[in-house]
């Protein structure tokens, strides 16, 4: 047990008027730190909280951003909902994948990349919204594809 | 993000143009936080009194009239609870960004609202629920309210009235249903986001059982403008029932899309061709969504119809969220209903059946229809399905799959007619939605879907 | 108290008074018209709204609505299907979609036949399904644990089990995971769900999702016997069915006693009864032969023989009790002896103080406290388990519940409970205990319980009681079932002789495990056991009776709560019971005994008033203890709930045990560099065994706790050493 992050959850649950509201950015500390929720992360932040395993893997696995399965170091997620999907979402994503050689929803063998469609991110206007390591870029077009994926290669992880 | 193109009547953005106004002394330069200076010495009730002059209605999707959703709390003095006051600042209603750029831009006018309307209300703190994918914004939010806390605007002994106000930003994880208020208190709160069944509301049970006051991004931030100019002033900006200005979310099949402030009752043409640019590529308008993918869908002979609350209810449809998605005649309708049916799918919490079980069923109708294989009787069963869901859910997401796609079906009928008298798809692989893979539809980075997506 | 304000509400067109506030569901039964429902269950807490399945009419209102969620208000009008279509409507497009991924195997489902939507869709549901896709599958079925079997696919998503995992029980461990469609009922990574009340998910799941690993396919519906019962296996006395077919015991189903348990069961007393066939059951009597042998007997040669050498005994006569006999069963043995054979002293398995009937309540006013305080170092659970759902139940009214023990919310070294007992009836309590003395005194009703063994005990809550005044109702946990039934039945128990004695009536196998029994056996003449299972004491009798579990026998027991209660016999015992022998055996030294127990309590007893009784309490001194005196670490040990020789019998309990480990403080740990997992050395005095350490951060340092089968040959104070 890292005292690290107990320590860490203790300070953000003592923010709030009830501790297990803390458990969201607990999880996500913990996500941060080991790279996905692994059951030895759930453990501790259930330590840390003084709630059941059970119960953080109820919470984790009921939001898409927290990854109860590894993924890899670089996120690429394209928002494929109706307004991105109409100027071009899914010719971005194809662009993605045959760069990437995988397909939605899977992850490099390297471990290096992880390509996912996600629900509407918040960038209508300005689609294809395509979010790289939480961080979004908007718009893109297939042809900005090659570039994306090359400054991320070339990237140290 | 990309800026903001110049709009007409601007209210909250008016100012915003050309100037940094995350930074604080920016933004008291053009006179920020002077309604907060003002409502301080206002009593609470007066604060009320103004929003419900001002007519102000929320701007999160049900419309429902500010002032009298902040009169239902109880006095701090009659309720040994503590009084909260949450920002639903989760926004993910599909087709909408706009609260994100009110962070983005102007997030003290945000921060004001919050702290103007805790007083309003008596609160003692205060939650902004953040959706979790908005990283930039959370960052903008974080130090604008550090700023503030720092220049004595917010936390303890706000403005050295004696009043103490403890602001949080609890960030999301990706789920849209939290974005409905009791569902968002149930994640704040620790739990999974579920909603809850009303009553009790949260004005009497909100968040740890106690009084809570849930508004909106734009709600809030229009209350310090509404302070500046007084309720009845701002009431005099817009049309009746649906007064002061909106910032409209526009996207899809438009030459400019974007976020654009203007005043209530402006019409989608005026939205859409002379502030949007209109339809780029030659293209022809073909629908047009005008509040968000919850609310049934509008033809493009019905592009002269205003955007406020009672114009929009008398064409069968909702203001929503604001978001206006403007579709070309290269879209075609079955998928539009599939896209939005897998969006709900994959949204709905899991508590109540018929979101559950009937977002599902959708999803399976319609791609049988879509792939041309579905019989007369499914194309009835899908209304019926939509029906039966109608109503009768625990909260209002089951709807918001079944209205619009009966909406679909119900104005492009002819479409999907096509679709089962040819036995397959119309634009044969030409529409802009032609296969558009789908989150239920991946492999799933989270919990391995058991579920058996029908093929 | 005053009543509640009475409404009238209309259903179907029928006007019915009930309570202002009262849910609809109930206001429709006592209309008699049944609602259906599946996630409504209000021992589980509030309504949550989710099946849809009670979708109502009200008139004013555009959408139905749920009427589970709804109360009786004045003037309020209800339509339900039967009398308004668009409710009919509502109902059967919910129907329709629960059975939308339902598999169709109710002829081979455990639940048929008592299957609440088996039973709505015969009378309400579709004929043919509309729905022409693949339904959801899943493996099936899996085990959630050894008891418990998960068919997902039958699931529909009611959330009753996980509620109760999550608000009653608070284990925490049985869950809903992902979202929507894709929901899931499971545990942590597939660990088997290992609490102490697991099992009553099983009666509260309304479909044949979760299933009795030691009932599936036992049984069906129309073959079974269910007779109404006391569980005998603690002293909470929880009121139970005991399924029965071809006179065997198949399952045990709660029968509810809003006092006593609120329907449930700890998964001692629903799984256990299996012990009652196990392979080592004593079924004849039997009698010494020479020095090592045995030979069996006739009922009546066993007889002869117990009469012959009680009749030659020529010393003290000693009977050691086990504390789970009947009533009546220790009543007979107190007529043998003081009748038949001149008299004699016992061993009771544990003392009472009539005191504590002054403050006598049900169990269920646990909950209506505004404080509970609890005293003692064993784990109420463990003790009396149903107690503890009431005191979480309190703590989620908003009662302050507080523990004071060495891993308590007031953290006491052990063996302090006699001196916290008193310093908060003193004017200046020590300062650990002042915040809690001064809530003593603002609280409107206190719950006092006693959880651990201490002879004067019983005294020191009593004193606490009194202390406290009329709003408290206090609740000592004893150690065994009917402890109290048979200390009264049987009276003042005399001094135990010292020296030769001449004959030692050992009843029950608790008493067979008891070693001031197994002392008092060497020094007898003449040993006779009664007992269902081989012990050393067994093997020393000279004659061996079958003893009975109270799943075999009629009689008396009187719970914690000073309740008397009614035992019926579900099933044949192998041979008779221990009543009808020591009636036979009464009646050759002139004693007439009814082998038939006359007089018993209803089904459903009552509880009776508190004793009218004045005048003082008095309480030994007490000391304040310290965990801080001599090297190592204070021990402390509790017999665990999953312990003992009915649970050692049953295969499928066996995970339910209490783990080899040693609860360490956190403190404690850290100074010798174990963590939570690590095998680590516990010695004293010689003995020295090895255990797999878990750091509870609430133990106080310097105490560590194991369970007593854990801890056998460990004195009070251990070394403790990382491996
Ligand atoms: C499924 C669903 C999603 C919602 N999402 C949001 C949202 O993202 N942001 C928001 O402000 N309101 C959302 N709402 C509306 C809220 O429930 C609530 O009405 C609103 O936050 C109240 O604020 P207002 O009165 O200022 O509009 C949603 C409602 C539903 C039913
Ligand atoms: S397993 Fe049974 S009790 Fe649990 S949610 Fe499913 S149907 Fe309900
Ligand atoms: S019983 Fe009312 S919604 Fe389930």
């Amino acid at each position: 047990m890292s005292s690290a992050l107990y320590d860490e959850i203790q300070t953000i649950a003592a923010q709030y008027p009830e501790r297990r509201s803390a458990i969201m950015p607990a999880l996500r500390l913990a996500q941060e730190k080991f790279g996905w929720l692994s059951p030895e992360a759930l453990r501790e932040v259930a330590d840390a909280l003084d709630v059941t395993p059970a119960y953080c893997a109820a919470i984790a696995s009921f939001y898409d951003m927290f990854h109860l399965e590894p993924v890899g170091r670089h996120m690429v997620e394209v928002c494929t909902n109706i307004s991105c999907a109409l100027v071009g979402a899914q010719q971005v994503l194809e662009a993605f994948e045959s760069e990437l050689g995988i397909e939605a929803g899977q992850t490099t063998e390297d471990g290096r990349f992880t390509l996912r469609t996600v629900e509407c991110a918040g960038g209508c206007g300005w689609g294809t919204v395509v979010s790289v390591d939480h961080r979004y870029r908007e718009p893109v077009k297939p042809e900005d594809v090659p570039g994306i994926v090359e400054e991320l290669r070339s990237a140290a992880d | 993000m990309p800026p903001t193109r110049k709009a007409k009547h601007k209210l909250l953005f008016a100012q915003a143009e050309g100037r940094d106004l995350t930074r604080l002394p920016e933004y008291e330069r053009v006179g920020g936080y002077e309604s907060l200076k003002k409502a301080l010495k206002m009593e609470r009730s007066a604060v009320v009194d103004e929003l419900l002059a001002a007519n102000l209605r929320g701007r999160g999707g049900a419309g429902f009239p500010t002032g009298r959703k902040a009169s239902f709390l109880p006095k701090p003095g009659d309720t040994p609870k503590p009084i909260y006051l949450v920002a639903n600042a989760d926004e993910s209603e599909p087709g909408t960004f706009k609260d994100r750029e009110i962070m983005a831009r102007i997030p003290h006018m945000f921060i004001e609202g919050i702290v103007i309307a805790a007083h309003a209300i008596g609160a003692s703190a205060a939650f902004i629920y953040l959706r979790g994918e908005y990283l930039r914004e959370f960052e903008i939010v974080r130090d604008a309210l550090e700023e503030a806390r720092h220049a004595g605007l917010a936390g303890p002994n706000v403005l050295g009235s004696g009043w103490d106000l403890t602001i949080v930003i609890h960030r999301g994880a990706g789920a849209y249903i939290c974005g409905e208020e009791t569902a968002l208190l149930e994640s704040l709160e620790g739990k999974r986001g579920q909603p809850r069944s009303k009553p009790p509301f949260p004005a009497i049970s909100g968040v740890y059982e106690s009084p809570t006051l849930i508004n909106n991004v734009e709600t809030l931030a229009t209350v310090p403008k509404i302070i500046e100019l007084g309720g009845k002033k701002y009431a005099k900006l817009g049309v009746e029932n649906s007064t002061g200005t909106r910032v409209f979310s526009l996207s899809g099949n438009v030459a400019n899309g974007g976020n654009y402030e203007v005043e209530l009752g402006t019409s989608l043409r005026e939205l859409i061709y002379d502030i949007g640019g209109g339809i780029p590529g030659g293209r022809e308008l073909k629908a047009i969504i005008p509040g968000g993918s919850s609310v049934p869908v509008l033809t493009a002979a019905e592009v002269d119809t205003p955007l406020d609350f009672d114009s929009m209810a008398r064409a069968g449809t909702m203001l929503g969220s604001g978001a206006v998605i403007v579709m070309d005649d290269r879209c075609c309708m079955v998928q539009l209903g599939l896209r939005v049916a897998q969006f709900y799918m994959h949204e709905s919490c899991g508590k109540c059946t018929p979101c559950r079980e009937g977002t599902r069923w959708m999803v399976s109708i319609l791609r049988k229809i879509e792939e041309g294989e579905a019989s007369q009787g499914e194309l009835d069963l899908l209304l019926n399905v939509c029906d039966r869901i109608l109503g009768n859910c625990l909260c209002p997401l089951g709807d918001a799959a079944a209205m619009p796609v009966a909406s679909y079906v119900a104005r492009f009928r002819a479409e999907y007619q096509r679709h089962i008298d040819e036995g397959g798809c119309p634009f044969d692989g030409d529409s802009t939605l032609d296969h558009v893979m789908a989150p239920v539809d991946q492999h799933h980075a989270r919990v391995r879907s058991e579920i058996e997506v029908p093929a | 108290m005053s009543s509640p304000e009475l409404v009238t509400v209309t259903i179907d067109g029928r006007d019915i008074q009930v309570p202002k506030g009262h849910g609809m569901i109930e206001a429709a039964l006592e209309a008699g018209i049944e609602i259906p429902v599946f996630c409504y269950e209000p021992r589980l807490g509030g309504p949550i709204g989710a099946c849809r399945m009670c979708l109502c009419e009200v008139e004013g209102m555009p959408k139905l609505q749920a009427a589970c969620t709804m109360t009786a208000q004045d003037g309020l009008a209800l339509s339900t299907a039967q009398t308004s279509a668009k409710a009919a409507e509502g109902q059967n497009a919910v129907l329709e979609f629960i059975l939308l991924n339902h598999p169709l195997d109710c002829p081979d489902c455990d639940k048929g036949g008592e299957c609440p939507l088996q039973d709505l869709t015969f009378r309400w549901g579709p004929g043919a399904t509309r729905m022409r896709f693949p339904k959801r599958t899943f493996d099936k079925p899996i085990p959630v644990s050894p008891l418990i079997a998960l068919d997902r696919e039958r699931c529909i998503l009611c959330y009753r089990c996980t509620r109760f995992s999550e608000t009653v029980a608070e284990d925490g461990q049985l869950v809903a995971v992902a979202r929507g469609a894709s929901s899931i009922i499971t545990t942590f990574q597939d660990e088997p769900y290992r609490a102490h009340f697991s099992g009553n998910v099983l009666e509260l799941c309304p479909v044949g999702a979760l299933t009795s690993t030691t009932y599936r396919f036992r049984a069906r519906p129309w073959e079974i016997q269910n007779v109404p019962t006391v569980c005998g296996l603690c002293p909470v006395g929880c009121n139970v069915w005991a399924t029965t077919r071809e006179d065997k015991v198949a399952r045990i189903l709660s029968r509810n006693h809003g006092e006593v348990h609120e329907g449930w069961l700890c998964d001692k007393g629903r799984f256990a009864y299996a012990h009652l066939r196990a392979e080592d059951r004593i079924s004849l009597p039997r009698r010494r032969v020479r020095r090592r042998g045995f030979e069996p007997v006739s009922w009546d040669e066993a007889l002869d023989e117990a009469e012959r050498a009680l009749r030659e005994a020529g010393g003290p006569v000693v009977v050691a009790f086990s504390g789970g006999e009947t009533v009546e069963h220790a009543a007979a043995l107190a007529r043998l002896v003081r009748e038949g054979l001149g008299g004699g002293s016992a061993l009771l398995p544990e003392t009472f103080h009539p005191t504590l009937d002054r403050f006598r309540a049900p169990l269920s006013a646990i909950r209506d406290a505004d404080l509970c305080i609890v005293l003692g170092d064993e784990p109420v659970v463990e003790r009396a388990p149903i107690v503890d759902l009431w005191l979480r139940a309190a703590r989620r009214g908003g009662a302050e519940v507080a523990t004071l023990n060495p891993a308590g919310t007031v953290s006491l070294p052990p063996g302090s409970a006699a001196w916290a007992a008193a310093q908060l009836q003193s004017e200046s309590a020590a300062p650990e205990l002042r915040p809690l003395a001064r809530k003593l005194k603002e609280a409107e009703r206190v719950a006092l319980v006693w959880s651990e063994d201490d002879p004067s005990g019983g005294a020191h809550l009593a004193a606490l009681a009194d202390a406290v005044g009329v709003k408290a109702s206090a609740y000592f946990l004893p150690r065994t079932p009917n402890g109290r039934g048979v200390a009264e039945a049987w009276g003042q128990p005399g001094e135990t002789p010292t020296g030769e004695i001449g004959a030692l009536i050992v009843s029950g196998d608790e008493a067979a495990a008891d070693p001031r029994a197994r002392e008092l056996a060497e020094r007898a003449r003449f040993v006779l056991t009664t007992s269902m299972f081989e012990s050393d004491l067994t093997l020393w009798a000279n004659v061996v009776v079958p003893g009975t579990s109270y799943l075999e026998r009629d009689g008396t027991t009187v719970n914690l709560e000073g309740r008397p209660q009614r035992q019926r016999r579900a099933v044949t015992p192998p041979s008779e019971d221990e009543l009808v022998f020591f009636a036979a055996l009464a009646r050759r030294f002139g004693v007439e005994i009814d082998p038939w127990p006359g007089m018993l309590p209803d089904d459903h007893a009552p509880l009776p008033r508190p004793a009218d009784q004045n005048g003082p309490v008095s309480a030994p001194k007490a000391r304040a203890a310290t965990s801080r005196s001599g090297k190592g670490l204070a021990l402390v040990r509790y017999s665990a709930l999953f312990s003992g020789a009915a649970v050692e019998r049953v295969p499928q309990l066996q995970f339910q045990r209490p783990y080899p480990e040693i609860e360490l403080a956190h403190p404690d740990a850290a100074a010798r560099g174990i963590s939570t997992g690590d095998s680590v050395t516990v010695s004293s005095n010689g003995t020295s065994k090895t255990l797999t350490a878990r750091v509870n951060r609430r133990l106080r340092e310097g105490v560590a706790r194991i369970a007593s089968e854990h801890a056998e040959g460990l004195e009070n104070r251990v070394e403790v050493a990382g491996g």
